[in-house]
């Protein structure tokens, strides 16, 4: 796959605060990739400096092989969907999406027909003549995705574009932009901070964090194999223990030596075991190759959710089976179900479940970002 | 919302007495006599006269061109320190900028008019300028203080946007300056637009900063107005203010237009609506409006946005097509003689007379063989002009003062010697107008006007027997129906004429003896009065007053069927001389000598006695006879009573100069007897 944009070794302070620390990404043709990561992980710089909106103090931005770091905005091939779309209220929705061709001064004909398909891909049709003002909070974000494509640019780039929507409409507008990505071929380059829709939507996932990536890869890459412990805590749920790696495939943690499938650490190298809540079997105290005490649970529909403190550690398990507070079980681990990963810094910052509470975890998901 | 009684009450009250005044002014704009006191039938009489009225209708082009270049101006120069202030990323700096520019609007007038003359007047020494202040510097003096209302209108609209609009712009292809042109000029339009219109009407109202910087031959409106106070200011201004008032609605209702609601308005109506469905809006807004309560905007919103971006279009179009034209017709190339006299004074081609300074520009064409443009402007005392001439800033070829002011000029060495081989027609002047004690050895004026002190009463309500003196004024037969001057030097002078005193006397007992005669008065007297006595004497109100002969002549045009009035001049009265010179700072001298010849030919002279209705000390007027047949035989007895003996009484009775320590005292004396 072709290259379109490539950023090299990236680096920008704001008022000597470091906002991006040497960050370096490809993104390919036709691809849809996603910069995830919580409020100040510096995502939506990367965007504006991608869009032209800030220049790097260092570092490069390729555009198909071509240096653009010092192009101005409306020189880039690259449009933009805002978090709030930035529809121009003194136009309404037909010349709101023409305002691009009509800057490039195209001959009306020809702005009547862009305009009119972009309109249909977005489902606007016979929305012409309305006040972007009077349109729904969903509308407007179709208003401006279609003012953002109808220049055909090479790339999308998409700035927490669903963030004010309200959760039906998000999901509905996840699978819609996910199709229109599809339709146009064109490179869309995501910000949010939601792993679902991350997750959900992408081709490629880019997890940053204070200002650097900690990991690139596909959702499923990223979700099974973790680089370490934020990527682990961020992408869903996980119990992350310390362990000792005491030779390939063969791991003591929790006070009990475990099979894995990794392979290739150091011998009785000190690493950090994932294991996700829901890999977890529960079995009768006897059997379990961990013991602990239920110390509470919450019904959430599909599963519960209980939480076990095995030696003064708390785990997250996610089970169809039913155990009271109080009881005590044994857990039991299946070796494909253990990821093994190196050290890092955020090594013993996530991954233990006794200060954990649903309502605290959504708080810091719904910040909306505010980066400058 | 359903009002109680007593807050309709109130509402209507205050409408009342918000209105009530404009309501009289449209009112006696048609009507047709000039009385104030009596509506005699509508007419549009005063709306044709301001046709007619040449000086005010340039003081109303000066207006406009003053008025649409400062806004225009002022509103460019103020929505780009907005943008600019704006977009600064300090905001200490930021916030100071803010506060800073808003000063000049907090600062009283009076303070910021003096401080602009003071810097244009040091500005102009610095460069050596002979004057400094011309329709330049009041242009700068407008823009300054209209600048911060610009700015105020503006900022907020800036601020209302979402930041987001330009980066979107340019991120859609616009340059950063076709992005401010395409997104953020659209965005501020409104604030733009209620900006230019709020710096248009406050400079087109402005008097105080105006007053101070003003130069000679630039004279705005209310400048004029304000200088017609030696004469009543004539039912030609209620038309003309009336104009002017609709005018000033109709933007008005513009402005408001313009301020409806942006995009987080209509939100921020939105929600207020629910709350509070009848929103008790200013009337004129309400009427323009329609988003109150409204939740269905689509439509309305779309049509609204394009109403007011052609309202927009048009205000623009307007202004710029007005400036243009007005650049093209101002701009003289030929030399320009500034002359300043009081307002009213002067036969101006108004009520079918005789255009006197368009005459003059033709005869001097005619004569001499060049063009001149001659700029008349107009004060309204003589202590204005003398202020305004020995500031030094503005620069005058010919002024009209009164005899004191003149003795006290000449002695000053503010005046220039007269070259009477220019002024041929001197020799018109009569006997008794010359050597007078102002001027004795005839060197620096040339008289223009003369008139009295004499008593005007009511022959319906005054026994004739009890006329001819002073003592009329004190019969108490009367009381309650004389009226006295409420001015202490004219008042003072009819209490020492009845007891034989020195009206110019240095002797304080002389003063007390005055004033004790009139403390006896004071019982009698209905009031003291200015330019009261119009109405009060036209109507019958009052019985008699002493005034000026001239004004008398006024009076009777207007007089009320019930009133008679009648005229006469006691033995020793009062007497004053108004008289051409020329002022050192006379740009033009031969041209302001040919003026002042002018102005002493026949056709003008009679014009100009007939207009202003005082004596004329010129021979070719007070001997023709269709001049004493239009004045009639009762104007020509008392305007010009036994001129053999006319020096000798002026001499004796005319005022003069008193010092300070004299002045103080006669002022003193006077807040006596006007406290008890």
């Amino acid at each position: 796959m072709r290259k379109i944009i490539e950023l090299k070794n990236i680096s920008k302070a704001f008022d000597g605060e470091t906002v991006l620390d040497n960050i370096s990404l490809d993104i390919y043709d036709n691809e849809f990739l996603t910069l995830l990561g919580p409020s100040g992980c510096g995502k939506t710089t990367t965007l504006r400096i991608i869009a032209g909106f800030e220049q790097p103090d260092e570092g490069s931005v390729l555009f198909l092989g071509e240096d653009i770091a010092s192009l101005p905005p409306h020189k880039r091939n690259v449009n933009t969907v805002f978090q709030r779309y930035a529809l121009f209220p003194h136009l309404n929705v037909y010349e709101n999406v023409a305002f691009p061709l009509r800057v490039k001064k195209e001959d009306d004909a020809e702005i009547h027909q862009k305009v009119s398909e972009m309109l249909k891909l977005v489902a606007l049709a016979g929305f012409e003549k309305r006040s972007v003002t009077s349109l729904s909070g969903g509308q407007q974000q179709r208003v401006a995705i279609a003012r953002a494509l109808v220049g055909r640019p090479k790339v999308l780039l998409l700035d927490e574009p669903l963030a004010a929507l309200d959760l039906k409409l998000r999901k509905d507008m996840q699978q819609e932009l996910k199709n229109i990505q599809k339709a146009t071929g064109i490179t869309f380059v995501f910000v949010t901070h939601d792993q679902e829709e991350a997750l959900s939507m992408s081709d490629t996932v880019v997890v940053m964090s204070e200002g650097k990536i900690q990991q690139i890869g596909t959702p499923i890459d990223i979700y099974n194999e973790p680089k370490n412990a934020f990527v682990a805590d961020f992408i869903g749920e996980s119990n992350i223990v310390n362990g000792i790696m005491l030779e390939d495939r063969k791991v003591r943690f929790s006070g009990h030596v475990f099979d894995c499938v990794d392979a290739g650490f150091g011998k009785n190298e000190a690493v950090d075991v994932v294991v996700r809540p829901e890999d977890v079997d529960i079995v009768p105290e006897e059997k379990g190759m961990l013991k602990g005490e239920v110390s509470s649970v919450t019904f959430l529909g599909v599963y519960y959710e209980i939480i076990v403190d095995i030696a003064g550690f708390k785990w997250m398990i996610q089970t169809t089976d039913f155990v009271d507070v109080g009881e005590k079980i044994g857990l039991y681990i299946e070796p494909d179900a253990i990821h093994i990963m190196h050290k890092s810094q955020y090594s013993g910052m996530f991954g233990d479940y006794s200060s954990f509470s649903n309502e605290f975890d959504e708080l810091s998901d719904a910040e909306v970002e505010v980066e400058e | 919302m359903k009002m109680k009684p007593i807050a309709k009450i109130y509402t209507a009250l205050i409408m009342l007495f918000l209105f009530a005044p404009i309501a009289i002014l449209l009112v006696f704009s048609f009507n047709e006599a000039k009385s104030l006191s009596v509506f005699s039938g509508g007419s549009l009489y005063w709306y044709k006269e301001l046709l007619h009225d040449t000086e005010t209708l340039d003081a109303v082009r000066n207006t406009l061109i003053l008025a649409i270049s400062a806004s225009l101006i002022s509103t460019v120069m103020g929505t780009a320190a907005a943008v600019g202030i704006f977009r600064l990323r300090n905001k200490v700096l930021r916030t100071s900028l803010d506060t800073v520019t808003n000063i000049p609007m907090i600062n009283p007038d009076i303070i910021t008019g003096i401080s602009l003359m003071l810097m244009f007047v040091f500005v102009g020494r610095l460069f050596g300028a002979a004057t400094s202040l011309n329709f330049g510097t009041m242009l700068i003096a407008h823009i300054t203080f209209c600048l911060p209302y610009v700015i105020l209108q503006v900022l907020p609209k800036l601020q209302q946007m979402d930041r987001a609009l330009p980066e979107a712009a340019m991120d859609l292809g616009c340059t950063p300056l076709k992005a401010f042109i395409k997104v953020e000029i659209p965005e501020i339009m409104p604030g733009v637009i209620t900006g230019l219109i709020m710096a248009f009407t406050l400079s087109l109202d402005d008097f105080v900063i105006s007053y101070f910087t003003s130069g000679n031959g630039f004279e705005t409106l209310p400048i004029r107005i304000y200088n017609m106070t030696k004469k009543t200011v004539t039912p030609k201004m209620y038309a003309l203010s009336t104009i002017i008032f609709f005018v000033i609605l109709a933007l008005l209702i513009m402005t408001n237009l313009m301020d409806n609601p942006t995009y987080a308005e209509t939100r921020r109506n939105e929600r207020r609506a629910g709350r509070n469905k009848a929103d008790a809006d200013g009337f004129v807004a309400s009427a323009t409006s329609g988003t109150v309560g409204g939740r269905d905007v689509p439509p309305v919103g779309s049509a609204r946005a394009k109403f007011r971006r052609r309202i927009a279009l048009a205000i623009g179009g307007v202004l710029a097509v007005g400036m243009i034209i007005i650049l093209v017709v101002a701009a003289p190339q030929t030399p320009v003689l500034n002359v300043y006299n009081w307002g009213e004074y002067i036969s101006d081609g108004s009520e079918g007379s005789f255009d006197t300074i368009k005459g003059f520009e033709a005869w001097y064409k005619e004569k001499y063989g060049s063009e001149v443009e001659v700029n008349y402007t107009t004060f309204a005392s003589n202590e204005d002009m003398y202020a305004k001439i020995s500031s030094g800033a503005v620069s005058y070829d010919v002024i009209i003062p009164s005899d004191y002011m003149i003795a006290r000029m000449a002695q000053e060495g503010m005046l220039l010697e007269l070259d009477y081989d220019n002024i041929p027609n001197y020799s018109h002047i009569g006997e008794s107008f010359r050597g007078l004690y102002y001027d004795p050895d005839n060197r620096y004026s040339v008289p223009y006007t003369y008139s009295f002190v004499g008593v005007i009463w009511d022959a319906n309500q005054v026994d004739e027997e009890d006329t001819g003196d002073w003592d009329l004024l004190w019969n108490e037969k009367y009381a309650g129906n004389i009226l006295q001057f409420n001015n202490s030097r004219d008042a003072f002078a009819t209490a020492q004429f009845k007891l034989g005193l020195d009206v110019n006397s240095q002797d304080p007992e002389t003063w007390r003896r005055a004033l004790a005669e009139l403390k006896k008065q004071s019982p009698l007297v209905k009031s003291y009065v200015m330019d009261e006595v119009y109405n009060m004497m036209e109507s019958g109100e009052a019985a008699a007053v002493p005034y000026y002969a001239g004004d008398y002549f006024t009076m009777l045009d207007a007089q009320a069927e019930s009133v008679d009035l009648r005229f006469y001049l006691p033995e020793r009265s009062n007497y004053f001389i108004d008289a051409m010179c020329i002022p050192t700072c006379c740009q033009h001298k031969d041209i302001a000598e040919a003026f002042i010849n002018y102005m002493l030919e026949e056709e003008p002279a009679i014009a100009n006695a007939e207009y202003i209705c005082y004596g004329c000390p010129n021979d070719l007027v007070y001997e023709n006879e269709d001049y004493a047949e239009e004045m009639g035989e009762e104007a020509m007895e008392i305007l010009y009573p036994d001129l053999d003996t006319f020096a000798e009484r002026y001499n004796s009775f005319a005022f003069r100069n008193l010092d300070s320590d004299m002045l103080d005292l006669v002022n003193t004396l006077w807040e006596e007897l006007k406290i008890n």
